[in-house]
This record gives C-alpha cells, structure tokens and sequence, in this order.
C-alpha cells in the first residue's frame, strides 16, 4: 500500500496527507493510531515513534493517553447510546477523578459547538452532530495527536461546515499535532482556498510513495497536474492551474479567460438540449399530489412531477429532508400515504452499493434478475468493459474498491433497461475520475431515451449535469426549475443545504442561460491538463 | 427489538435500586416460579409484582399493561399448545383434536410463568439505565470491562439495524424479476443475500467502533469511575423485602395445598 515514508510532525504541528483514491492515505492513519499491525492483517516495515514512549510495536490501547482520532463513518465513531458517557469514558479509562470529569466532559463538547448534545441520547443524532459528539470525545483526553480521517466526508454542506469549525475550534484550544487525510480538498478548503487547509502537506502518489512534503500551497503548485490527471478532488485555484497551466487565483482574475473560453456562445437557433422541445414528449414517470413517510409523520407531502425522455432531473436538501423517502416511493418500494406515482417501473441504485449486492463475482451480480434474452442482448463481456469492470468479472463484489462498486451497482441497474433511472447521491464518496465517470454514464442514459433522476449533495455535479433541479425542504416540493434561477436565490440554497462553490458563483454571475451554465462546468469537467 | 432501556429513565423508586440487585433478584424470582406447576401460584405472584411495578416505577397501569402484550401472545401460543398436546383426563375431543384438564392446568400454569417473567422483563428494562447497568455489572458484579462496554457498544448498533434491514431488503428488492402476479421471486435467495449483507456490514462496522474504544483507552488501568452505582441499605432492604415475599407466597401455597411442583407434569 504504502512504500518509504518517511514523516516528522512536531508538537502542535498541522499536516494535511493526500493523494487519490487507494494511494493508502487512510493506510498511513492505520499504522499511526496502531490499527496496522495490530487488528488489520497487514506486514509492517521500518519504524513509528509518538511520543517518548509510543513504537510500532504499542498496542492500540497504549497509544490511547496520547492519541485522539476521528474517522470517516459517524455511526463507528461514537459507541456508547449516551453522549455524556461517550466523553466521559475516555477520562474514566485515563483515571481522570471523578470530580473533574463532569467538568471536562462539558468544556470539550463546548469546544466542539455540541454543548446542547450533553444530555442525548446517541441514536438520534443527525451524522454532523455524531461527528462532533465523536471530536469532543477524541480532544477531551488532550492528546497530543489528533488523527483526521475524511471527518466530513459522509455529511452535506451544513454538517460540512460544523465539523469543519469544531475542528478549528478544537485544534486551537487543545494544541494538538495534527494529521488530517482529506479527499475533497475542494469542498474542505471551501471559499478560503488553499489558505483554509493546514499549513504543511503530504502528497502521495498512485503508487503510494510520497510525491511531495512541504508548505501546502508550495506541494499543490509544483503536483497540479499529476494530482489532477491522477483523479483528485483539488482546491478551486489548483484545479484551475493543472488545467490552464497558469499559476494564480480566481479572485485575481487569472483564470477568467479560460473560464469565459467555456461558456458556450448562446446561439438562438440552440441546439436541441435547450429547452424548447422537452415537454412535448409524453412523460416516462408521473407522480400527482404524491405524500410520502410514515403515517404518523408525513416526511413530504404534495409531490407533482413529471419526467420525460432525455431529461436528467437532479433533487437537492439537507440531509433528513426526506429525499430518500421520494425515491423510494417513486420506485414503488413504499408505498405513497396519498396520491400516485403512474410509469413503467423504474430502476433504483442506492447511496450504499453494497446494499444492492446479490450475486457472489461481480459478472453474476451484473447479470442478476435478467432472463436469458435479456443477458444476450445485453453482451455481458462488452458491458463488463463499458464499466472498466473487467478485469474484475470475477472477483466479489464487496471486495472491490468504492469507485468500482459505484460502477457496478449502477452497470447491474442500467441493465434492466427500465425506462427511468433513479438514484441517491450517485457520486458520493468517490474521487474526480470516477465521479466523471458516473456522470458520463447518467448522461449517456438519458441521451439514449430514457430518463434520469438522481438526489444529490454535490452541486458542482448537478451543475453539469441537470437540465432541472428539484429543492425538496420543509415537507414539500420547494422549487422546481433550472439550477442557475436556484443559483440565484441564496433563501433556496439555505432550504437545501447546499453551499455553491467559488465556481459556480463564478459562471452563475456570467451565464444568461441554464444550458450555458451547465455546459461551461461540464467543460471544466472534460478539462485535461494543459502540457 | 421491541425489548430497550428506556431512553430517559424517569425517577422512581426502582429506577434508584441498584441494576445488579434488580437483574438478580429478577433471576431469582424465574428461577423459583420454573419449579412451580400450578396455575393459581404464578397467578398470585404476577399479580403482586405487577402492583409492585406499577407503584415502584411510577408506571401508569394502562401502559404497564399495553408493554405485556406480546408477553400475552406468547403466553396464550404456550397454552394453547399444551391444552392440546398434553395427555391425560380426556375434557373434550373431535377427530385429532382432545383437550385434556392436566392440559388446562399445565398450560394455565406456564403461561402464568411466561407472563411473570415478561412482567419482571418490563420492569427491569423500563427501570434500569443501560450505562448504569454496565457500570454496576463491573462494579458490583466484577464484569470485565471490556465485556461491559462491548455490550453496550453492541445494544447501540442493535438500535440501527432495523433501518438497515428494511434498506437492503429495498436495494435488492429493485432488480427483483416479478411473477405473474406482480409479486417478487426468488424469495429464500433474496432472504440470504439480504442476511449476508447485513452481516458483512454490521461486521465491519463491528470492527470499526471495536477499534474507536481501544483508542479511547478502554481495558487500561487503573481506571475511575465517574458515576458509581450506589449499593446501599435500600437496596439490602429491597432484596429482603421481595425475597420474603416471595417465599411467604409460596410457602402459603404450599400451606393451602394449591403448590404443585414438576410432579405435575407426569
């Protein structure tokens, strides 16, 4: 996974490790906090010293007095069904006086922005307080370390953005040394830029050997291209810089001539993705007065939509709005509390793949439901490569990698050839490539006649690939419309829980139309890096 | 899944005894009604009890009685069964079918004891914080702590995995060939495809909150305790006072004749 590393973080030093997908940036976490070798099987050379007293050979528990860490996964991050128990078993095990831990229990929730949480009980926490709750628990003992896996990478824009202040809430009053690994450099560096991520950084390469360790802004320059052509998510200005060649900032102006060469010039005869013909044609799935939710709580009510062949409709709301509700019942796996959903059944891929996993080898999961015609005409082994699925054929589907589940949950549903595809948060989680990756695949769907609706967080995905956006808060349909009016209501981003990027202020200042919009992000998409 | 501590234990005076001499004492009192095969003994004990939860939990009877249902399901499952399978004095009979008097009295008699025991279940669980719970099983009871907080680690993903469930049950439900009828196939596949998920899953995630407490600390020492369970005087007046009673009731049985041991199966 991870070869020659070598890496010093003094006390109280800030060091941010990235790298693409499996460059074994979480792998270095695990040989840290003491995971490797000690509960995952995996060999171990050279050395590790924390501490004065903290060696590669220290178990998990006897690196605890100087080690806090939090990981991706909030349901795994707090243990205990009582947020005050959570904290305070970790100074109940560091013998802390009974006296002082109520105490200290209070101050580090405070110090996390979860003071409220004191009393609650775990379980109906929403995943940005749990990741609070679970910070609070990792500073409380003040370790010297902090170790940061993706703490923010299963929350949307509002759970982002608590974490993210709790974080430097935390690190400021407990002086820890730092060691943050984060994919979305994009999405965690925010409106700050690269002067919002910690000051020293670690690039590592797809081949698990450190590319770069220096000041972070220095590490981003000098590896624009190769990180972008490996596939990470980088900051705004370096994203930019990899693709023009350029060296600077958004807010300086530097990219705008790049950025204006990919609005498309608005032509009036337009070409047929603009608006005019779609509603002509007869629609693939309905719903009227649609109420989805339990009984003794309608989650949303009054749901009206329609959607027609070549339509690509993206749904946007904070975690909890009840997007997931929609889709279910639009799939016909609920049923609606009032109102109907009239269609051809649609297919429906899930924001966790491996739910959706049957089959034993991924060439089986793919062909699974399917009568024989329909395996026939569907070429399995052409199909197997459409999805850089492969060399995989045989392998477990659980055994593959995020970004090759994602492929093959959505290769297996599309080959039903149901007329509306549906599908919760389709690029979550995965990195540049292949969320460009899935993106082209919903694109193609619809382009091929059918219809695609799909929940998402991501509005730099939606931006390039929605021809409408539907904001769902507050039990009802809020708005229904293309993304760039939206882009242009800050009370409806606010509804959604979505933050738009620097980019998408950007273009949403300068295109007249939602077409030129989407097509100017889709071209920052397609951008390869400049030789 | 129905069976949780409560969320917020409201106070009371059971909810202050101690959790280990409840889960004890709870032990002790099923245990002893196991030998007793009469209907009117566990009749007279469950009535006891159940004033005794509805005044010492401060528990209203009405929802005292509504958490005992499924207890009743069960206890009526219990009696229907042996009123119909157990032989002896023939009551009434039509083809297969017979009801025998030892039937009505064995039957009465373990559903009387499935009631009981659910009683005591309610009590305790209704009565009793899990986090305390842990801590006087290590306290009181010398429970490794490790074994404790993996117990509690393990009720808190207990309380997730419904939603889990119903979500792979959905996710594999969509690619689903259906029958004539409209209705999915492939049901027993689907079953174990759905069982294996969640098991990959909940093993996964297993290991993970695993490793997040031995971060914590958990297993170092010495250790504090930041709220000790009390074991107090209450509690060795509270364990007297039920024990007493209990052999008071049964000894009053026995006196009147009414108490029939296992005898009464054969």
């Amino acid at each position: 996974m991870l070869r020659g590393v070598d890496l010093v973080v003094g006390a109280g030093e800030r060091v941010l490790v990235f790298g693409p997908s499996g460059s074994g940036k979480s792998t270095l976490l695990q040989v840290l906090s003491g995971s490797i070798p000690h509960s995952v099987n995996a060999t171990l050379d050279g050395t590790v010293r924390i501490g004065d007293s903290v060696t590669e050979a220290s178990p998990v528990v006897d690196r605890s007095p100087i080690i806090g860490a939090v990981g991706q996964d909030p349901s795994a991050g707090v243990c205990l069904p009582q947020v005050d128990a959570e904290l305070a078993l970790v100074l109940e095990n560091a013998a802390v006086p009974p006296a002082e831990i109520h105490g200290r229990v209070l101050t580090a929730l405070r110090t996390a922005g979860a003071t409220a949480l004191a009393g609650c009980a775990t379980a109906e926490l929403s995943g940005g307080e749990l990741q609070r709750v679970a910070l609070a628990a990792a500073v409380v003992a003040h370790p010297a370390v902090l170790l940061l896996d993706e703490p923010t990478s299963m929350l949307d824009a509002r759970g982002v953005h608590a974490v993210r202040q709790a974080v430097d809430a935390a690190v400021r009053e407990t002086r820890p040394a730092v060691v943050l690994v984060e994919h979305r450099l994009d999405e965690f560096a925010g409106d700050a830029g690269v002067s919002g991520l910690p000051e020293r950084a670690v690039a590592i390469g797809d081949d698990g050997t450190v590319l770069m360790d220096g000041p972070t802004a220095d590490v981003l320059s000098a590896n624009a291209a190769t990180l972008h052509a490996l596939g990470c998510w980088l900051p705004l200005d370096t994203e930019l810089q990899a693709v023009t060649g350029l060296a600077g900032r958004l807010a300086d102006g530097t990219f705008d001539a790049f950025l204006e060469s990919c609005i498309p010039v608005r032509t009036d005869d337009g070409p047929a993705t603009e608006d005019a013909a779609r509603p002509l044609a007869a629609p693939l799935l309905t719903a009227s007065a649609l109420s989805v939710g339990h009984r003794s709580s309608p989650v949303v009510g009054n749901v009206d939509l329609a959607m027609h062949a070549g339509e690509i409709v993206a749904v946007l709301g904070a975690n909890g709005a009840g997007k997931s509700t929609v889709l279910r019942t639009l799939a016909g796996l609920l049923r609606p509390l009032a109102g109907r959903v009239d269609g051809e059944r649609p297919g429906l891929v899930f924001q966790n793949p491996e739910h959706q996993f049957i089959a034993g080898t991924v060439e089986r999961e793919l062909v699974h439901g399917l009568d024989a015609r329909d395996v026939q005409r569907l070429e399995v082994a052409r199909t197997l490569a459409r999805h850089r699925l492969s060399p995989l054929a045989h392998r477990h589907p659980h055994q593959l990698s995020g970004g090759e589940k994602r492929r093959l949950s959505l290769a297996a549903m599309l080959a039903h050839g149901r007329s509306v595809l549906l599908a919760d948060e389709p690029t979550f989680g995965l990195d540049r490539r292949d969320t460009a990756a899935v993106a082209d695949v919903l694109r193609e769907t619809a382009a091929g006649g059918r219809a695609v609706l799909f929940a998402s967080h991501d509005l730099r995905v939606v931006a390039a690939l929605a021809d409408r956006v539907i904001v769902i808060a507050d039990g009802g349909v809020l708005y229904d419309g293309d993304l760039l009016t939206a882009l242009r209501r800050p009370d409806l981003l606010e509804a959604a829980g979505v933050h738009p990027s620097r980019l998408l202020r950007w273009f949403a200042g300068r295109c007249e139309t939602a077409w030129q919009l989407r097509e100017a992000v889709a071209a920052v998409d397609r951008a390869r890096v400049s030789s | 899944m129905n069976a949780a501590f409560a969320r917020t234990v409201s106070d009371s005076p059971l909810a202050r005894r101690n959790p280990s001499v409840k889960l004890l004492l709870m032990l002790v009192v099923s245990v002893a009604v196991m030998f007793v095969l009469d209907p009117v003994t566990p009749s007279v004990l469950f009535l006891v009890a159940f004033a005794a939860t509805a005044i010492g939990a401060r528990m209203p009877v009405a929802s005292l009685a509504r958490s005992l249902a499924p207890f009743l399901l069960f206890a009526f499952s219990v009696f229907v069964v042996n009123v119909l399978t157990r032989p002896g004095e023939v009551l009434w009979q039509a083809g297969m079918l017979r009801v025998t008097s030892e039937g009505i009295l064995v039957g009465l008699a373990l559903a009387g004891r499935t009631m009981l025991t659910g009683l005591l279940a309610v009590a305790f669980l209704s009565s009793t914080d899990g986090v305390a719970l842990v801590n006087s099983l290590h306290q009181q009871a010398r429970l490794n702590v490790r074994v404790a907080y993996a117990i509690l680690a393990g009720y808190r993903m207990l309380q997730d995995l419904g939603t889990e469930w119903t979500t792979i049950r959905q996710a594999q439900l969509v690619r689903c060939p259906l029958g004539r009828t409209g209705r999915p196939t492939a049901r027993l596949r689907r079953l174990l495809a759905s069982v294996f998920a969640l098991l990959v899953g909940s093993i996964r995630r297993g290991e993970r909150v695993a490793h997040t407490l031995e971060l914590r600390g958990l297993g170092r020492t010495p250790r504090t305790v930041w709220q000790p369970v009390p074991l107090g005087r209450a509690d060795v007046w509270f364990a007297i006072v039920v024990l007493v009673t209990l052999a008071a009731i049964l000894a009053a049985a026995g006196a009147s004749g009414v108490l029939r041991g296992p005898g009464a199966l054969f």
